[in-house]
């Protein structure tokens, strides 16, 4: 737009002042030959484009034939804009203020004293069922009994304890709060397993560990009780089943393993659509950066990592290459659909050998297709199938040492019907089932192609 | 069972899991959790294809909780179920010592069917057996089809007291209410509510059985429960008809469960002396002018 008028000006003075016009038409083909070399390294720069939404293309578009002072103004503006946005210490606050006079600081994160538990009950799980053969009843994740405190875990030896985490801030659509009574209330995480040949309430003993305490209004206060109450139920041998919670739970649930096990002795599967791996948010934590803070802090490398099921607007060509570069494996959602999902948990086994043995699995929802789960905080259209996501949960928690699982992200709100749910509990089920199965020694039966 | 649109099984699940029946009611600044010692007794063991076989177990476990004194709040499950918990609370307190106040918009005094108990019989079956007496029972925001001019004519010689929503377009709701509370007043010793939760407008109750259009809303529920349980020795609840999945929303749930609080309110206002109609004279008025007149 702005060249024709322009160029119309240039010609009606041409006989006059042909000489200036030169410059003018120099000017057009390189707008920025007349900035400062600080102002035409700044508009030169692809990642400072990227920003503002432009490239060399767009910015040559926008500034043909406009005077050096208009293209001086122009860099000077977003310079201007960067500066605008950065922190400026007097300006702005660096920590969200906290009221140390509120009566309940650490109301959320206190244990009630064992002496309340008056009935003097034994330690271990205790189960809520009044009929020896009850279904449902009063909801508990698997049909399991409850168990509230360490001993418990302990005393009944509990091999696989669920534990909800109600934390909903999440960058996408809410609910994750409402997650872990959703799937208490569900069917799909009781009974054999018709494809892997075992039934892991029987084999397995499960526990409902209650939920554990985030702080509503900030994600960071809360994580330190999250991470050591998880950290606490893996100390006793148990293997911690997360129900999110957004996916910021995975921060405090890898951890909460690196504590037990060891810095450099945990690996990462991470099933999601998402990477979760940006960078420069203004908060520290948040679900699109837990990746991002767990390499940051050295409690992953990126060789432990695998991402499965990457796809959509997951993670862009920077972000990945950061990550590939930097040991990540990516086995993109496009990859099973390509070869199979047979090939793809093939690549993800033969990807952890040689890695640290404890693995830690995380599923976010967003990684099935929506139509097999609607209810999740941060949709993707395009998703594995059930019928892929469910062979590969129970293959790899058959074939590693899987010690901890979470969910995350299931949004019950955003689905009416009953499927995400039972999606998310079937997804559960498998990984139960596939540990069962590496209890008992059963074989997995692999696809042929 | 009864209605062919199921799913009153998950009755119970969706109000344990939905919040509203837990802590302070505005109305009479009373957190009944903290007056009340309230437990939940888990579900009760049913055979979904027999309501005939579930009852007695049903009755037995009402009349369990009963006999040691707690208030058994039964949640539904389809309304079949009052049957089993009114014989029960007069196994424990006395044939004739229960009166009965049921909410519902259909008449529920069917006989003569095929099957002796569903969710549309279990009025006759309570008053025929004997374990209320007809004129102490009270019903209140009929308007389904069903009952026609000689149903009437036997409830009325039965001596039972109906309140149609016919009677509330007539006088309006304030006077039926005060009405059907002075009855229940005036009942016998002990009072057993049964609240389906059709006899809310489908606004409200989306999630249920048998839906009735023209229903009450809950700032008309809401006071006669609390009111209710505030004058009465009461006997027993039962909230039924609560069909989750016919509701996408949480709202029936939600609503089941403020009825609830409303009535576990008012147990907590009588058994703190409250007097009946108590409104907290703090949250009903500001309290800076005379507005209303005199101060209450």
């Amino acid at each position: 737009m702005a060249r024709t008028p322009s160029l119309a000006r240039c010609a009606a003075a041409a006989l006059a002042i042909a000489t200036l016009c030169g410059p003018a038409h120099a000017q057009a083909s390189d707008p920025l030959a007349t900035l400062s070399p600080e102002k035409k390294a700044f508009l030169s720069d692809p990642v400072m484009l990227t920003r503002f939404g432009l490239t060399a293309e767009k910015l040559q578009v926008a500034l043909a034939g406009r005077s050096a002072a208009d293209v001086d103004a122009y860099a000077t503006a977003l310079m201007a804009v960067v500066e605008d946005s950065k922190f400026k210490a007097g300006r702005d606050p660096s920590e969200i203020a906290l009221n140390p006079q509120a009566r309940g600081w650490n109301a959320g994160t206190t244990v009630r004293p064992k002496m309340f538990d008056k009935l003097k009950r034994d330690d271990g799980p205790f189960s809520l069922k009044r009929y020896q053969f009850q279904k449902g009843g009063i909801p508990t994740f698997a049909d399991a009994p409850v168990a509230i405190r360490k001993e418990d875990l302990v005393a009944g030896k509990v091999e696989v304890a669920f534990v909800g985490v109600p934390l909903d801030f999440s960058s996408g659509w809410r609910d994750a709060k409402h997650a872990p009574m959703a799937l208490r209330g569900m069917d799909g995480l009781v009974g054999a397993d018709a494809d892997g040949g075992v039934d892991p309430g029987l084999i397995l003993s499960i526990a409902d560990y209650g939920d554990l305490t985030p702080d509503y209004m900030a994600p960071d206060r809360g994580l330190d009780h999250i991470r050591a109450m998880i950290a606490e139920m893996a100390s006793v041998g148990t293997i911690p089943f997360i129900v999110g919670g957004d996916h910021t739970v995975m921060f405090p649930d890898v951890a909460a393993m690196v504590d037990t096990y060891g810095a450099g002795k945990v690996a990462l599967v991470q099933f999601d659509a998402h990477a979760d791996a940006d960078l420069n948010d203004a908060h520290m934590i948040s679900d699109t950066q837990t990746l991002t803070r767990l390499m940051e802090q050295n409690l992953l490398r990126g060789s432990d990592v695998t991402l499965v099921g990457l796809r959509g607007r997951g993670a862009d060509v920077a972000t990945q290459k950061r990550l590939t570069d930097s040991g990540v494996r990516i086995l993109s959602t496009a990859a099973v659909t390509e070869r199979g999902w047979q090939a793809v948990t093939n690549d993800i086994l033969s990807g952890l050998k040689g890695g640290p043995d404890n693995i830690f699995i995380s599923f976010d929802m967003s990684v099935l297709d929506p139509g097999d789960a609607p209810a999740s905080g941060r949709p993707v259209p395009g998703g594995i199938s059930m019928r892929e996501a469910i062979p590969m949960v129970r293959q790899l928690c058959a074939q590693t040492k899987v010690v901890g699982f979470d969910l995350l992200d299931a949004a019950p709100i955003l689905d009416p019907t009953y499927v995400s749910r039972m999606s998310a509990n079937y997804i559960l089920h498998a990984c139960l089932s596939g540990i069962a199965m590496r209890k008992t020694g059963m074989p997995v039966k692999t696809a042929k192609r | 069972m009864g209605s062919g649109w199921r799913n009153a099984i998950d009755g119970p699940r969706a109000m344990r899991m939905t919040g509203g029946a837990a802590g302070n009611d505005m109305y009479s600044m009373i957190n009944p959790n903290a007056a009340l010692k309230i437990v939940d007794y888990g579900d009760i063991a049913i055979d979904q294809n027999s309501t005939e076989r579930s009852v007695d177990h049903v009755r037995e476990m009402v009349a369990e909780i009963a006999r040691t004194g707690a208030i058994p709040i039964v949640i539904g499950g389809d309304h079949s179920l009052e049957y089993p918990n009114v014989a029960a609370a007069a196994d424990v307190h006395g044939k004739g010592n229960v009166g009965v106040i049921h909410f519902d918009s259909h008449y529920d005094i069917g006989r003569g069917r095929v099957h002796l108990l569903d969710h549309g019989q279990p009025v006759y079956r309570v008053i025929n057996e004997g374990h209320v007496r007809a004129s102490d029972y009270i019903q209140v925001g009929l308007r389904a089809r069903g009952p026609d001019l000689e149903t009437f004519g036997w409830m009325r010689n039965k001596g039972m007291k109906y309140h149609t929503m016919v009677e509330v377009e007539k006088w309006g709701w304030d006077k039926v209410m005060a009405r059907a509370l002075k009855e229940a007043r005036g009942s016998t010793k002990k009072l057993w509510i049964s609240f389906d939760v059709d006899v809310l407008d489908p606004a409200f109750m989306p999630g249920t059985g048998t839906p009735v259009p023209g229903g009450l809303t809950m700032r008309e529920a809401q006071p006669i429960m609390r009111n209710l349980c505030a004058e009465n020795d009461i006997a027993g609840i039962d909230i039924v008809e609560v069909a989750p999945y016919l509701d996408t929303s949480y709202k029936t749930a939600l609503n089941s469960n403020f009825l609830l609080n409303a009535c576990l309110a008012g147990i907590a206002m009588r058994k703190k002396g409250l007097k009946p109609g108590y409104l907290n004279p703090v949250s009903v008025d500001h309290g800076l002018d005379s507005y209303y007149g005199k101060k209450n």
